[in-house]
């Protein structure tokens, strides 16, 4: 066996050689039918396993909460769960663990998706669900009060336990504002208290409709016969009325503010420094993902290796980068003990700078590539990962290209526009917002160095002051 | 040179070629059938055998032999203007060429169609096909040390992923020196004698490559993902690190800070971490399953160099650990850099057993957090069993069935139907020896902890008196089973499940007799599981809530 591998290894390398190495992910070939009312369905077999993968996605999702109801695309999606068709909730549930299939819906800032993963001899059983879905939810008032009531309780634990994802939440809302990128995806105790039955179905008729549907399936089944089968189910489907909102697109801040969040009693500080970023369309990804992922993307990063491995100061720090189709936010993400709150944002904001003084060097940038084509694979994997890409893609007009071309940009990047992606999209560490969430008699002091403070206790129903 | 050139007359050599040819497309056909024909173990051995003993005798034949219009003749008796050799040598020729162009269409078409795949005749459509056997192609090895190797080839996505496997926890612990365990998956990032800190992390992401490790009561885990191209990077690291950790005073030092952090955001700062941390240690009187993995805030304070030295010597020696490798290699080559990399490293005497069996428990125990809080927790955990044990399979499927999911019987219940609490789990310990089944409940703000109890116990009672139906076990057997497919759909998956069967069930075989095994299990076997574990003298409830909230029954 070891001589057959040995040879064709060699076979390879003479094909290969002058050619850089092979790098990147190409997306396989894939069924994709349109139908006239605007429905796209992406299908694609693949046999490894004997499971099944769908993922829908209906553009649009928390951006289009209106005012004060943040958490209603969310919630809508959560009540697509509990009951349609001729199913309630109970029987809904049961009918998807009876098959030991999983089926959960969710709001994103621009879509609301829905992911089911079936084992293939239930393919059937999996289609009928998402049909009834989409097309006969039941969204009964008691089953949207119990939803709520326990929505805003999870809140309130969420709250209970100090979390890195809380604090984005704050950041967020405290950056972008009354603009819809600063919406809490799930809403707020006080903004999901306000929604009604009536707000759901209307949100229903407004933002469901073949017009933004996009079907995805991956796994163990027949292209042929089920693009028939979901063009049948679909193709006399209504359109959504209301167009989705057009959002003009944030401009990053100037100067610095604080909001300080009070949870009294905490013994640890969670802060999230941050400003205005790019959006998903932006052309340098390729040089941005590197910066990241040398800057706090990977264990190696430089706020990693300083803030942890250096000086003991936390547990993880890292830079995060939220892309939407307008300019997102760009943030440093860490938590510290009490005691050493400002050392730790200080430190942050010192390597902020550094980056963007000196860059990265040649070795670094080549490390960053590797790592980024190296584990780039495994997150194309299954047909579930596969089938949320396709979809991904379609729902946000994208193309293959940028899965299939990415390869070659990250591989290609030359450090002199890394630079200059660096000192457009990572803020000066003059502009900056701070969320800091943590025991606020201990840290208030300190913290006004930063800029002007905004305060708000941790039990206020709201994300925004 | 007459000799030769009377070879080259009777096409000795050119029979050889041909053989040689062939026989290379006989074994490259057998190792593609291999992997979906299922073909037994055996038959590469003899089709090796019979090409071995094949060649000799093919060229001896031609050299005796030849083909004329009457039939075989000897060689010695043909006349030689009659001969055919030169016509039968261009017969061998074609032959040669046709061969070659056919292996070379394989190689290409290999190449161009790497998802390839043989239909497996038998299964009806729509079916799935029931792993019932261990696949063919996974293969395992013990080095002289004692390390055990075990290879899963996967060739999918150009990536490889890498379990190695320690026999160490906090388990193995003792007052003083709990966490010990878990500081070391910290320190084994930490240098060795010719890495300096951090450099393990730098030169693994340099390749392309990611790593983590987790700590357990029973194990630790080190994992490594990786493109294949990084491959003998990581067993040279690996190797190093296994077989050459240095514990150096300031490194350790400024790395206790970073497991205090640890403990603070992860522990302290959490309610849920803050409750399961006094549950276990309350649940557990005297076996060393009481201690937390992450250490009692005293000993992280005061871990010294020897525990440290003494604990690396005995549990991180290559006879305490299993190596698992999945995705695009060859168990051959994994084989070949084992023994480069991992071979050096000397056994050692074994870890002394753990002893300790657990007293039964005499009567319920409970236990009172109070930490800011706005929705209180209940967490109930009860004596259970071992990772090997035959009823943990069964309890496996009795907590499905009654907190696994929306459509489970308690989460209905409780959360549904009554409100009583915002959301029910569980979970089970598999460890070497026998571990806690648990119920994790979240009341909403206001919630009465002590009325969840009572009506906790009531339900687990029924369970004990009246079973489940075959519905609910069907739907359990369906959950565990899509649970082992969507495991073994990436590398990652079959890594984890290969290893884990290997470490706590003692072989990894056992992993693939499991759609098997859930079909045997009964609705008598949860019932009486659910009777000989869901009882109140063998139950610890832990309560967390705010201050000011009424002390409960």
């Amino acid at each position: 066996m070891i001589r057959r591998c040995r040879l064709a290894l060699a076979f390879v390398a003479v094909l290969s050689a002058g050619t850089s190495l092979a790098q990147g992910v190409t997306l396989p070939e894939v069924r994709q039918v349109e139908l006239d009312n605007g429905a796209v369905f992406i299908l694609h077999e693949k046999r490894d396993v004997p499971l099944i993968a769908a993922e829908v996605t209906l553009r649009g999702g928390a951006v289009s909460d209106p005012e004060g109801r943040a958490g209603l695309a969310s919630l809508f999606a959560g009540l697509l769960e509990k009951g349609a068709g001729d199913r309630d909730a109970a029987s809904f549930a049961e009918a998807v663990a009876a098959v030991g299939g999983s089926l959960s819906a969710a709001a994103e800032l621009e879509a609301i998706t829905i992911s089911a993963d079936f084992m293939a001899r239930d393919a059937d059983l999996m289609v009928e669900l998402l049909v009834d879905m989409l097309q006969r939810p039941a969204l009964a008032a008691t089953e949207m009060k119990k939803l709520r009531s326990r929505r805003i309780d999870l809140i309130r634990a969420a709250k209970d336990n100090g979390t890195l994802r809380l604090v984005s939440t704050y950041g967020n809302a405290f950056l972008f504002g009354g603009h819809a990128y600063g919406t809490p995806v799930d809403g707020s105790e006080a903004s999901l208290a306000k929604i009604s039955h009536r707000e759901v179905q209307a949100y229903y008729d407004d933002y469901v409709g073949a017009d933004r549907l996009v079907i995805s399936i991956v796994g163990d089944f027949d292209a042929g016969a089920m693009a028939d089968k979901l063009s049948e189910a679909f193709a006399s489907w209504r359109a959504a009325k209301a167009p989705l909102p057009e959002l003009e697109s944030p401009l990053p801040e100037s100067g610095r503010r604080v909001l300080l969040v009070d949870k009294p009693g905490a013994t640890q500080s969670y802060f999230w420094i941050g400003n205005v970023g790019v959006g998903r369309g932006y052309a340098q990804r390729a040089e941005l993902d590197i910066a990241n992922t040398l800057f706090g993307g990977r264990f190696t990063s430089l706020l990693m290796k300083e803030l942890r491995t250096k000086a003991g100061l936390t547990y993880g720090a890292y830079s995060s980068l939220r892309r939407p189709t307008k300019a997102g936010s760009v943030a440093i993400l860490s938590d510290t003990r009490t005691e050493s709150t400002v050392e730790a944002i200080d430190m942050s904001l010192e390597l902020l700078a550094k980056m963007r003084d000196e860059g990265f060097t040649e070795e670094l940038i080549t490390s960053g590539k590797n790592y980024i084509l190296g584990l780039y694979a495994p997150r194309l994997e299954t047909s579930a990962q596969l089938a949320a890409q396709f979809a991904a893609l379609q729902t946000h007009g994208l193309d293959a290209s940028y899965v299939n071309d990415y390869g070659a940009a990250v591989a290609g990047a030359a450090s002199e526009s890394i630079q200059s992606v660096i000192m457009s999209v990572y803020p000066s560490p003059d502009n900056l917002v701070f969320v800091v969430l943590g025991d606020a008699e201990r840290i208030r002091e300190d913290l006004a160095r930063y800029g002007p403070i905004t305060e708000m206790a941790i039990t206020d129903p709201s994300f925004r002051p | 040179m007459a000799f030769f050139a009377e070879l080259r007359r009777r096409n000795v050599f050119k029979v050889a070629l041909l053989f040689a040819i062939a026989s290379w497309l006989v074994v490259w056909l057998l190792e593609g059938a291999r992997e979906s024909v299922h073909l037994p173990v055996w038959t590469e051995t003899f089709v090796y055998v019979v090409i071995a003993l094949g060649f000799p005798l093919a060229l001896l034949f031609a050299w005796t032999y030849e083909i004329t219009p009457a039939g075989l003749k000897k060689a010695v008796d043909v006349d030689q203007t009659q001969s055919l050799v030169f016509k039968t040598g261009q017969k061998l020729n074609a032959a040669v060429s046709v061969l070659l162009v056919l292996g070379v269409l394989a190689i290409v078409g290999e190449r161009l169609l790497p998802t390839f795949e043989f239909l497996v005749p038998g299964v009806p459509e729509g079916e799935a096909p029931i792993a019932t056997t261990t696949p063919p192609e996974i293969r395992s090895l013990t080095l002289d040390n004692g390390l055990k190797i075990i290879v899963w080839p996967d060739h999918d996505i150009p990536n490889v992923v890498m379990y190695t496997f320690v026999r160490a926890g906090s388990r193995n612990e003792y007052p003083g020196i709990t966490g010990v365990s878990h500081f070391f998956e910290h320190m084994m990032f930490l240098g060795t004698e010719k890495r300096a800190p951090g450099e393990f992390d730098t030169t693994m992401e340099a390749a392309g490559g990611n790593n983590n490790a987790y700590t357990s009561s029973d194990v630790t885990v080190y994992l490594d993902w990786f493109p294949r191209s990084a491959l003998e990077t990581v067993f040279e690291l690996e190797g190093d690190r296994f077989e050459s950790l240095a514990i150096v005073p300031e490194v350790f030092e400024s790395e206790r800070n970073v497991v205090s952090s640890e403990r603070r955001s992860v522990v302290d700062n959490d309610n849920f971490s803050k409750l399961n941390e006094q549950v276990q240690a309350t649940a557990y009187v005297a076996h060393p399953y009481q201690f937390p993995i992450i250490g009692w805030p005293s000993d992280i304070e005061s871990w010294a160099e020897d525990d440290l030295v003494n604990y690396y010597r005995t549990y991180y020696a290559p006879n305490n650990r299993t190596v698992v490798v999945t995705g695009d290699v060859t168990p051959e080559e994994i084989f070949e850099l084992a023994e480069e990399y991992f071979a050096p490293a000397l056994a050692q005497e074994s870890p002394p057993p753990i002893r300790m069996v657990e007293p039964e428990q005499l009567g319920p125990r409970r236990l009172v957090v109070e930490a800011s809080a706005q929705t209180p927790m209940l967490h109930l955990a009860f004596h259970a069993a071992s990772a090997a044990a035959p009823e943990t399979l069964s309890m496996k499927l009795l907590l499905n069935i009654l907190v696994g999911g929306e459509s489970s019987r308690l989460h209905q219940l409780f959360v549904e139907k009554e409100g009583l609490a915002i959301s029910v789990d569980g979970y089970q310990d598999e460890g070497f020896d026998p571990g806690l089944a648990y119920f994790y409940l979240t009341l909403p703000p206001g919630g009465d902890p002590a009325e969840l109890e009572r009506r906790m116990l009531n339900e687990l009672t029924r369970v004990a008196e009246e079973g489940v139906t075959d519905a609910e076990l069907n739907k359990a057997r369906n959950i565990v089973l899509a649970g082992f497919w969507r495991e073994l759909a990436t590398i990652d998956g079959k890594a984890s499940a290969l290893g884990n069967y290997a470490v706590f069930h003692g072989n990894y075989e056992k992993l693939f007799r499991l759609p098997v095994d859930i079909e045997a299990i009964t609705t008598e076997d949860l019932r009486a599981i659910a009777a000989q574990v869901f009882r109140v003298n063998n139950m610890t409830a832990g309560v967390l809530r705010a201050p000011d909230a009424e002390d409960p029954q």
